[in-house]
């Protein structure tokens, strides 16, 4: 479908069922109530249909360019039906399967997560694993020879594990070579929450969700059919979601901005102090559009993605905390004092945009990746 | 034209103007007359434009260029003797809009060869346009900081005998638009540069036993200027694939603050070599300061675009997928 009719299409059906698919809370609600919201908003859209545009037909799609499944997940952000943060995650997680799964496990399993069925997260870092995510050490070992074993058995921790205390499944990576093996000894599993030995402790975040979490791992048991990849392959497995995370996500998480500094400029003060500010603000994200459209373009085109969306990642983060900075500089008592619902949403996601230069790689690892790879300054 | 001829264009005019003197207005101009710039201006010149300011900003050329790519938007024919009257520095009113029927402004070394100015005047639907007597014009050289630029104030009276009306129709902000998109081209083009040469030199520079290219906080100066500049260029192609007012804003206002943060990190990192005239770096940073001036500065764009968020009091999200 072209993406222009695709975009005109879903804009007009999200907006004949705004009742319907509107959340039932104040914002910004809880994450009990945000994960609530989106499954039923997945599965309202997944029944019509939208959800699967830009997913292959072979886990349940409807086909078509990857875009398509980005206008939508844009088009819930930007009406605030979905958090974008939570949506995206689909990005991070689908993907994976549908590359590196069993043809049966990704049929089986892929619409249920599109379909709001279930919640799956993301087991990547660890207490000593943070951007140096070679490093990791969550150890799987074959019970038995590994060529033949049936199962595997995982010991270890994860932490930051986002939705892990809502989640069905989990894509975990882990150690199956030597300790020092860095990312050739780095296998990735897809494993059910509920098998004994898994034990999830969430973590209170600086705004008060209790979004992610710890993930203890004692012993756990995973089907071998359960790898997604090969033996010591999962480095490929963790690389292969940038494409996505870099584009889909990033997109998605652009509308939510232009939202954010729309609700802003409705409620400023309408002064020159304020023009600068949400002035600046404009020219940022508009060039932060300007440049996640290129890079979705490159990828719809073929282009592999790599060390350039680098780029878009510091744009991203720095445009983020400028959004929220904004509020502070306009509505000085907002985020601080305002114990509204509208205040408590600027609180919450203020708060919550501190940590953009920090997840999905520092920004200070961005800025290494970029000296090394697009300046060639060489190795630091 | 498609992405090879527009590569070879980029190739062609990057040589050409690299080997001419930069501070040579007239050699400049004469460089894109031989290759065909005005009639570029007419066919491609959503391809000639960016290519020729990009050129134009990274060789630290000036030219009148400018002057041509104003008529262009207009309707009007180019021409070597009719020079354009720019806004005053930092602004971009029709410089004919004096209440007193004075006009003021600026104008490109044009001003040299050129028998007639092309005045703007009134606004909206009221737009007139007149070719005036040049000799009628006050023009003063304006040396600033960057005499190189080639750049003099201009000031008339406009009731003058002898001024012709020239039809420019009610296109004072595509006018404008097109100018912005030129002009930032151009000041991207000096951001490469200054990027380049702070690169260069940071592999260069040796200092405790090794180049300073290796130490992260320079290397992090250097990835904050680059992310800057690719900042820039996305926002300058959207300003040429969804040409407007407000495209062409967003991008002129960007190639201000990118101006402001790729001076600010090359020249730490070139240093002592960086304050001095012997190191090239000094000419591109005064240009992009006098560049940011032409048809708005970024800060007095950027207030602007604010004011007209709070006004409408919606962000018009302008670029699609």
């Amino acid at each position: 479908m072209d993406i222009a009719d695709f975009r005109r299409q879903v804009y007009a059906w999200l907006e004949a069922h705004h009742d319907e698919l509107a959340p039932r809370f104040e914002p910004p609600g809880t994450v009990d109530e945000q994960v609530a919201q989106m499954q039923r908003v997945k599965a309202i859209l997944y029944e019509a249909g939208w959800m699967r545009y830009g997913w292959p037909e072979r886990v349940g799609g409807l086909g078509g360019s990857p875009m398509l499944r980005t206008e939508l997940g844009a088009a819930l952000a930007g009406r605030d039906l979905v958090d974008a943060g939570l949506h995206s995650l689909i990005e991070v997680l689908a993907p994976t399967l549908v590359e590196f799964a069993p043809p049966e496990l990704s049929a089986e399993f892929v619409p249920r997560l599109l379909s709001g069925t279930e919640v799956w997260c993301q087991g990547f870092s660890e207490p000593g694993t943070g951007s140096d995510l070679a490093s990791l050490s969550c150890r799987a070992v074959a019970d038995g020879d590994p060529a033949t074993a049936s199962s595997w058995i995982i010991n270890g921790q994860k932490v930051w594990t986002s939705l892990a205390d809502y989640a069905d499944r989990c894509v975990l990576l882990t150690r199956t070579g030597p300790p020092d093996s860095r990312h050739r000894g780095i296998t990735a599993f897809f494993v059910d929450m509920d098998t004994p030995g898994i034990t999830v402790a969430p973590l209170e975040m600086i705004n008060g969700d209790r979004e992610f979490a710890e993930v203890f791992f004692d012993d756990v048991a995973v089907p071998a059919e359960r790898m997604l990849g090969e033996l010591d392959g999962g480095w490929a497995v963790a690389m292969s979601i940038l494409p996505y995370e870099r584009s889909s996500c990033f997109w998605q998480f652009i509308a939510s901005f232009y939202r954010r500094l729309e609700q802003l400029v409705e409620i400023a003060p309408d002064d020159d102090r304020t023009a600068e500010v949400v002035g600046e603000t404009f020219v940022q994200l508009h060039a932060l559009r300007a440049r996640s459209r290129i890079t979705q373009h490159r990828l719809a085109a073929g282009a592999t993605l790599g060390a350039e969306t680098s780029i878009d990642k510091v744009l991203v983060a720095t445009t983020e905390q400028a959004t929220y900075d904004a509020v502070r500089r306009v509505l000085p008592g907002t985020v601080e004092l305002d114990d509204s619902p509208a205040g408590e949403t600027w609180r919450n996601e203020y708060l919550h945009s501190r940590a953009a230069t920090i997840y999905g790689g520092t920004i200070e690892v961005q800025r290494n990746i970029i000296a090394r790879r697009l300046l060639d300054l060489g190795d630091d | 034209m498609d992405a090879a001829e527009r590569e070879l264009l980029q190739a062609t005019i990057g040589d050409a103007l690299a080997a001419v003197d930069a501070d040579q207005p007239d050699a400049v101009d004469a460089v894109l007359a031989d290759l065909g710039w005005i009639e570029m201006l007419d066919t491609a010149r959503a391809d000639a434009v960016p290519i020729v300011f990009r050129a134009l900003g990274t060789t630290n050329a000036m030219g009148s260029a400018l002057d041509d790519v104003i008529v262009a938007a207009f309707g009007l024919e180019p021409r070597a003797d009719l020079a354009v009257v720019l806004p005053p520095f930092a602004t971009w009113d029709p410089p004919g809009s004096g209440a007193d029927g004075s006009a003021r402004g600026l104008a490109t070394s044009r001003v040299n060869s050129a028998r007639q100015l092309l005045v703007v005047s009134g606004d909206g639907a009221d737009l007139r346009g007149a070719a005036v007597p040049i000799a009628a014009a006050d023009i003063q050289v304006v040396r600033g900081v960057d005499p190189d630029a080639g750049l003099h104030t201009v000031q008339l009276d406009l009731a003058i005998a002898g001024s012709e009306p020239l039809p420019v129709g009610a296109d004072w902000e595509a006018a404008v638009a097109w100018g912005r998109v030129a002009v930032s081209h151009q000041i991207a083009g000096a951001c490469r540069t200054m990027l380049e040469l702070a690169r260069t030199h940071a592999l260069e520079r040796v200092q405790f036993g090794r180049p300073i290219a290796h130490f992260q906080a320079v290397r992090h100066r250097l990835a904050t200027a680059l992310v800057a500049v690719e900042a820039l260029d996305a926002s300058l192609a959207a300003a040429v694939d969804d040409p407007g007012p407000m495209t062409a804003a967003l991008a002129k206002a960007c190639a201000g603050r990118t101006a402001g943060t790729v001076a600010e990190h090359c020249q730490q990192i070139l240093a002592g070599i960086g304050f001095t005239t012997d190191h090239p770096f000094h000419r591109f940073l005064k240009r992009t300061m006098v560049l940011d001036g032409l048809l708005g500065s970024g800060t007095e764009i950027t207030v602007a675009l604010g004011r007209q968020l709070l006004t409408t009091r919606r962000v018009p999200t302008l670029i699609d997928l």
